[in-house]
């Protein structure tokens, strides 16, 4: 019994000091990495919608029980207090799991200003190529009121997107993230 | 006790990779790219001379029945606090290495050393074997990455060599693929140091 207690107590000291010093270091870079965040979260938004002067989430406004679950943020993007771009946070299923990325739309003219992907983990050199920019660029300035649809030959029409070489299934994954924000911004901004 | 060759042992003679064929799982995984393999090589130095130095200097105090939950509770310490290091002053690094860092935790490498060797040993050959050691699984981790990356990307640290590339090096089955031929090329040499040797 008496040897039980003794080894508890050792291993509870043990477990006291590692828990104090991690507590110390997580004081020191907590800080530092959520400042790291809302840098990241604000230039990744100024990439989607350039020029604004502001970005403000509205997530709890615009995201009703209604709305796709895919939709996980609505950020407006303001210019002199006027509501000029809407940039969303979508989440759609990837290859192998969930593809963060964002979509930016201009209210005014009605189309998608950029996307950007924030995390994924699909295949390296095939669909973790979609966060490259050569394929979210192909998704620059598409018309927002007509769904988008992945091809996967070279000639693309009006709301046509090339699929990226042998990653078929990302390439459609990142255009329903895109079409989710699509169906919302035109129920909710486009009238 | 030579503390030079404590330092060298890990580096060929029992390289943790390609001699002990220890923590196979995330080596496989993380050599994608020679950034990554550079990167998890470093982190985990830094945890197995951190691990090896606390566990050499309590392998007294340490009750021997406990002591491979007490070796968890200090290794696991240890990468946390490098986890939050790294997302603090290395976020790329952080990133691209992703789920592998919290597994350094049972990386068997780290375990197996507080294990075999620093509950046994003082203080110096202890960090001696710990710097041998991760220089060692470094090396190891830059060969496998190198191959990776040159033959299945056409890129050295992220610079183009080739155009073309076969994609199956950076899949899963190019890291067996890799291995395997260093590990064959390993033993075909050590068999003629043996055969002139002996004749």
């Amino acid at each position: 019994m008496r040897k039980v207690l003794k080894l508890s107590l050792f291993l509870l000291i043990v477990a006291s000091i590692a828990g104090f010093s991690i507590s110390y270091v997580n004081g020191i870079t907590d800080p530092l990495i959520e400042q790291q965040n809302a840098e990241k979260k604000q230039s990744s938004f100024n990439d989607v919608y350039p020029g604004a002067d502001d970005v403000k989430d509205e997530s709890k406004k615009y995201i009703t029980n209604d709305s796709d679950e895919v939709v996980k943020e609505v950020n407006i993007a303001y210019k002199s207090n006027i509501p000029v771009g809407v940039i969303y946070t979508v989440k759609p299923n990837g290859y192998n799991g969930k593809i963060e990325m964002l979509v930016g739309f201009d209210i005014n003219s009605k189309k998608i200003t950029a996307i950007k992907i924030l995390s994924q983990s699909e295949t390296p050199g095939l669909g973790a190529n979609s966060k490259e920019s050569f394929f979210s660029d192909r998704f620059k300035g598409l018309n927002a009121e007509s769904s988008i649809e992945i091809v996967k030959k070279e000639s693309v029409q009006d709301n046509e997107v090339l699929a990226i070489t042998a990653a078929t299934i990302t390439s459609k994954a990142v255009a329903s993230g895109v079409n989710v924000a699509r169906q919302h911004f035109i129920s909710n901004f486009a009238k | 006790m030579n503390l030079g060759k404590e330092f060298s042992k890990g580096i060929l003679s029992e390289n943790p990779l390609f001699r002990l064929t220890l923590g196979m799982c995330p080596s496989l995984a993380i050599t994608t790219s020679v950034f990554n393999g550079l990167g998890m090589g470093i982190a985990f130095t830094v945890v197995l001379l951190a691990s090896n130095i606390v566990i050499s200097l309590l392998r007294k105090i340490i009750p021997d029945s406990i002591r491979i939950p007490c070796y968890i509770v200090i290794i696991a310490t240890f990468v946390t606090m490098i986890e939050m290091l790294m997302h603090a002053f290395t976020p790329e690094l952080f990133e691209s290495l992703g789920i592998f860092i919290p597994l350094i935790v049972v990386n068997c490498i780290i375990l197996g050393r507080a294990e075999a060797f620093a509950n046994k040993n003082s203080l110096a050959p202890s960090i001696m074997d710990a710097l041998g050691m991760g220089l060692g699984y470094t090396l190891a981790l830059l060969v496998v990455s190198t191959f990776r990356e040159i033959l299945g990307a056409g890129t050295f640290l992220g610079y183009a060599i080739f155009g073309q590339s076969a994609l199956i090096m950076i899949l899963p089955p190019g890291a067996f693929i890799t291995l395997g031929c260093v590990l064959a090329f390993l033993n075909k040499i050590q068999n003629r140091t043996k055969h002139s040797v002996n004749s």
